[in-house]
C-alpha cells in the first residue's frame, strides 16, 4: 500500500512522461548494466566448459570445478594445492596493498600542503600539473616507464655513464618498473579525496594544537589524520581496487616471471579459451577485493557513502 | 625556530621537486624520445633530431583505424553515460530514504569493481542473451562497438553521476515548483529550468566521459571484438615491439592536453576576473580582449608561447632533414663497432698467444688473425680461424709482400709475440 503511494507520489511529482523516462533509464543502468551482468557472470562461473551448441543442453549443469581448480589445481597435479595461481593471487593483493601504501605516503604531504595553502595562482598551476598526467592514456604512461626503466633505458644509461654500475640492472624483472608505474597510474585518485577533505579543515584547529605545544607529528596524528580519514580511506580504497584489477601496467611493465592475477583471467578468456574458468577467477578477484575493502572500512569506521566525495 | 622553518621550506621544496619529477618526468622523457632517431625509443644516447616518427605515425593504418573506432565508441559512451548519470543523480534525490543507501552503493559500485570484471560480465551476459534469443554470433549483441559502449558506460555513468550530484546539491527545487505552479508541464520545467542549470555539469561530465572512454583498456580488452580502439592498438604495439612513433603519438596527446588545460584555465580566470569586477558572465564570455588577458595570466602567456613554439617547430620540420646527421651517426657507430671488434680480436690473439705458449697446438688460422685486424672494415672476425682466410685477406693490406702458403706459415714463428701484432707474412 505504502509502495503504491510512493509510486503515485513519484509520478505526480515528475509527471508521467518524464517520470517513466527517468525510471527506465535508471532501471536500464542498474538492472541491465550493473546487476544482471554480475549475476550472469557468477552463474556462468559455475558452469562446465562446453562448446556453444551444448550450452543449455543436458550437460549444462552446475559445477564447482573452476573454483576447485583455483584452489587444488588440475586433477592429477603433483602438488595438492594450485601453488601457481594461488601464489599469483596472493602476490597481486600484496603488491596492490604495497602500491596503496606507497601512494598514500607520497600523496599525503602534498594533499596537506595544497589543502592548507590558500589557493593562489601557484597552487592552481600545481593542481593543473597534477591533472595533466591523468589525461594521458594509461598505456602511454606505462610505456613511458618502460622507456625509463628498460635495459637500455634512461636510468640504466645514466648510471652506466656515471660509473655507478657496470652492468644494466633489470628493473623490469625486479618489478621496480611495475610498482612505479602502478603507483603513478593511480596517484591522482589518492591525492584528490585527501585534498578535498583537508581543504575543509579549519586552520584554527591546527593553530590551537600548535599553541598548546603539540609537535608537528602530533598535530597530524591527533588532528589532521582523524579529520582526513574519509578522504584517506576512499583514496586507499580506489587505489587498492584499481591496482589489484589493473591489466595494462602488468602486461607492459611486469617481469616475465611474475604474473598479475588479472593476466591469468585474461589468458583464460583469450588464449586459454575457457570462459567459465576465467569468470570464476574474476568472481574470486571481485569477492576478495570487496571483502578487503569492507573490512578496511570497518576497521577505520568509514561508510561507503564517503567514497567518491 | 627560524632555522627550523627554513629547513622545513627546503624539505618541502625538495619534496615538491621529487613529486612532480615523478609525475611529469616520464612524460617529458617520452616526449623527447619522439625526436630521437634510434628505432627503439630512448633518450640516451641522443643521436639525431628527427621528425620521421610523426610520418610513421601518420601512415599507420591500424592507429588511424583505432582512433576512428575510439571516437565512435566515445560518442556513444558519452551519450549513454550522461543520460544515465543524470537520471541516476535525479533518482537519488527522490528515492525512498530507506532504499537510498542501497541504491547509492549499487550505482557507485562500478567505480570500485575492477574493469576486467566489468568487461567479462558484459561479454558473458550479452553472449548468453544472444544464445537465449537464438541469434547468430555475427549479430548486434556480439558487435564490438555495442558491447564496448555498454561495458564502458556501466562505470563511466557513475563518474558522471558524481559530477551531477555535486551540481544538484546547489539546485533550488523551489524553481521547478514555481514553474509548475505557473502552469508549465513537467517536461517544460525540466527543459527550461533544470537542464540550463545542469548545463556546465553536463559539459564537464561529457568531457570526463569521453576521456575515460578514450583511454579505457581493462574493460575494452574483453569487449572490443572486431573493433579495436586506439588504446587496444597501442597496447598491442607496446607489448609486441615498440618504436618511437608511439612516443610521437604520446607527444601529440600531451601537447593537446596541455593546450586544453591551459585554455580551460584561461577561461576560468577571465570569468573570475570579470565576476570580481561585477560584470555579468554573458559579457565576459563574448569578446576577446588581448592585453587584459595577458596581464597577470601566466597560463595565457604559456599558451601563446606554446603556439608560437609549435608553429616554428612545424616550419623547422619542413625544412630540416636529419639525413646528414644520420650518416654521421652511422659512421660513428661503425667506428665504435670497429673499435670493439679490434678489442675483441686483440683479446683473442692474446688468448691464442697464451695457448701457444702452453704448447704448440697450432692451426692455420693463428697467423691469419694479424692481417685481418688491418682490414677491420670487413668485420669478418667470425671466420678468422678459417685457414682459407689467409689466401684472401692476408695479401690484401700488403700487396707488395710475397704471398705465403698457409701451410708453411702456420709453423713459422708462432711463439714470438711480435709475430702477432705485426704482419705475419713478413717473417717468411
Amino acid at each position: 500500500m505504502k509502495a503504491a503511494q510512493l509510486i503515485r507520489d513519484y509520478f505526480v511529482k515528475n509527471g508521467l512522461g518524464l517520470g517513466s523516462f527517468l525510471l527506465v533509464a535508471v532501471l536500464f543502468w542498474v538492472v541491465i548494466l550493473i546487476v544482471l551482468p554480475q549475476l550472469s557472470m557468477l552463474d556462468f562461473s559455475f558452469r562446465h566448459h562446453l562448446p556453444p551448441p551444448e550450452m543449455g543442453g543436458p550437460k549444462d549443469t552446475y559445477t564447482i570445478e573452476h573454483y576447485k581448480y583455483l584452489v587444488l589445481g588440475a586433477p592429477g597435479a603433483d602438488t595438492s594445492y594450485n601453488v601457481v595461481d594461488l601464489g599469483v593471487f596472493g602476490r597481486t593483493l600484496l603488491a596492490a596493498f604495497f602500491v596503496t601504501i606507497l601512494d598514500l605516503v607520497l600523496c599525503y604531504p602534498l594533499a596537506y600542503y595544497l589543502g592548507q595553502s590558500r589557493g593562489g595562482g601557484a597552487i592552481r598551476i600545481l593542481v593543473l600539473l597534477l591533472i595533466i598526467p591523468y589525461w594521458i592514456n594509461e598505456i602511454l604512461r606505462a610505456f613511458a616507464f618502460r622507456i625509463i626503466f628498460g635495459e637500455s633505458g634512461l636510468i640504466n644509461e645514466m648510471m652506466l655513464t656515471m660509473g655507478l654500475i657496470s652492468d644494466p640492472v633489470d628493473f623490469i624483472r625486479a618489478n621496480v618498473a611495475l610498482y612505479a608505474g602502478l603507483g603513478y597510474a593511480y596517484i591522482l585518485l589518492m591525492i584528490f579525496p585527501i585534498y578535498n577533505v583537508i581543504e575543509s579543515l579549519d586552520r584554527n584547529q591546527i593553530e590551537a594544537a600548535r599553541d598548546m605545544g603539540a609537535s608537528w607529528w602530533r598535530i597530524h596524528w591527533r588532528v589532521v589524520i582523524p579529520y582526513a580519514k574519509p578522504g584517506i580511506s576512499s583514496g586507499c580504497t580506489m587505489v587498492f581496487m584499481l591496482s589489484a584489477g589493473a591489466l595494462a601496467a602488468p602486461q607492459i611493465l611486469g617481469g616475465p616471471s611474475s604474473l598479475w592475477f588479472t593476466q591469468i583471467i585474461y589468458q583464460w578468456f583469450n588464449t586459454g579459451g575457457n570462459w567459465p574458468r576465467g569468470a570464476a577467477f574474476a568472481v574470486v578477484l571481485l569477492v576478495a577485493c570487496i571483502i578487503i575493502v569492507l573490512s578496511m572500512m570497518r576497521l577505520f569506521k568509514v561508510k561507503i557513502g564517503d567514497i567518491g566525495k | 625556530m627560524k632555522t627550523n622553518s627554513l629547513l622545513l621550506k627546503v624539505l618541502l621544496a625538495a619534496y615538491l621537486v621529487v613529486f612532480f619529477g615523478y609525475l611529469l618526468g616520464p612524460l617529458i622523457v617520452m616526449s623527447f624520445t619522439a625526436f630521437n632517431s634510434p628505432s627503439f625509443p630512448k633518450l640516451t644516447p641522443w643521436e639525431c633530431l628527427t621528425f620521421e616518427w610523426f610520418d610513421v605515425l601518420a601512415n599507420d593504418e591500424r592507429i588511424l583505424n583505432g582512433i576512428e573506432n575510439s571516437i565512435i565508441i566515445g560518442i556513444g559512451t558519452v551519450i549513454l553515460s550522461v543520460i544515465m548519470g543524470l537520471t541516476g543523480a535525479l533518482m537519488l534525490t527522490q528515492i525512498w530514504p530507506k532504499l537510498r543507501a542501497t541504491y547509492y552503493t549499487i550505482v557507485i559500485a562500478p567505480i570500485l569493481i575492477p574493469g576486467v570484471v566489468l568487461g567479462i560480465s558484459t561479454l558473458v551476459f550479452w553472449d548468453r542473451i544472444s544464445i537465449m534469443l537464438g541469434m547468430s554470433t555475427g549479430g548486434i549483441l556480439h558487435n564490438g562497438i555495442f558491447l564496448t559502449i555498454l561495458g564502458q558506460s556501466t562505470f563511466i555513468a557513475s563518474y558522471c553521476m558524481l559530477v551531477f550530484i555535486a551540481r544538484l546539491q546547489r539546485f533550488d527545487t523551489g524553481l521547478t515548483e514555481a514553474a509548475l505552479d505557473l502552469g508549465a508541464t513537467h517536461v517544460q520545467a525540466f527543459r527550461k529550468i533544470l537542464l540550463p542549470f545542469m548545463k556546465p555539469a553536463i559539459g564537464s561530465a561529457a568531457v570526463l566521459a569521453f576521456l575515460a572512454s578514450f583511454e579505457n583498456y581493462n574493460t575494452t580488452t574483453f569487449t572490443f571484438g572486431k573493433y579495436p580502439t586506439l588504446t587496444i592498438e597501442l597496447a598491442q604495439k607496446v607489448r609486441y615491439g615498440i618504436n618511437p612513433s608511439i612516443s610521437a603519438l604520446a607527444f601529440i596527446i600531451i601537447v593537446l592536453t596541455v593546450i586544453g588545460a591551459l585554455a580551460h584555465e584561461i577561461y576560468r580566470r577571465r570569468q573570475q576576473l570579470a565576476l570580481a569586477n561585477g560584470a555579468p558572465v554573458s559579457a565576459v564570455t563574448g569578446s576577446f580582449q588581448l592585453p587584459k588577458i595577458l596581464s597577470g595570466n601566466p597560463a595565457a602567456i604559456i599558451l601563446i608561447l606554446l603556439t608560437l613554439g609549435g608553429a616554428s617547430t612545424i616550419w623547422f620540420a619542413q625544412s630540416y632533414s636529419p639525413d646528414s646527421c644520420k650518416m654521421d651517426v652511422r659512421e660513428q657507430k661503425r667506428f665504435i663497432q670497429e673499435e670493439r671488434i679490434k678489442a675483441i680480436r686483440e683479446k683473442r690473439q692474446l688468448n691464442i698467444q697464451q695457448k701457444q705458449h702452453q704448447g704448440p697446438d697450432v692451426f692455420g688460422g693463428s697467423k691469419s688473425t694479424a692481417p685481418a685486424t688491418q682490414s677491420p672494415g670487413k668485420g669478418a672476425f667470425g671466420n678468422v680461424f678459417d685457414p682459407g682466410n689467409l689466401d684472401k685477406s692476408a695479401p690484401a693490406p700488403k700487396p707488395e709482400k710475397p704471398v705465403t702458403s698457409p701451410g708453411k706459415g702456420a709453423f713459422g714463428d708462432v711463439f714470438s709475440p711480435q709475430n702477432l701484432d705485426k704482419a705475419a707474412p713478413k717473417e717468411d
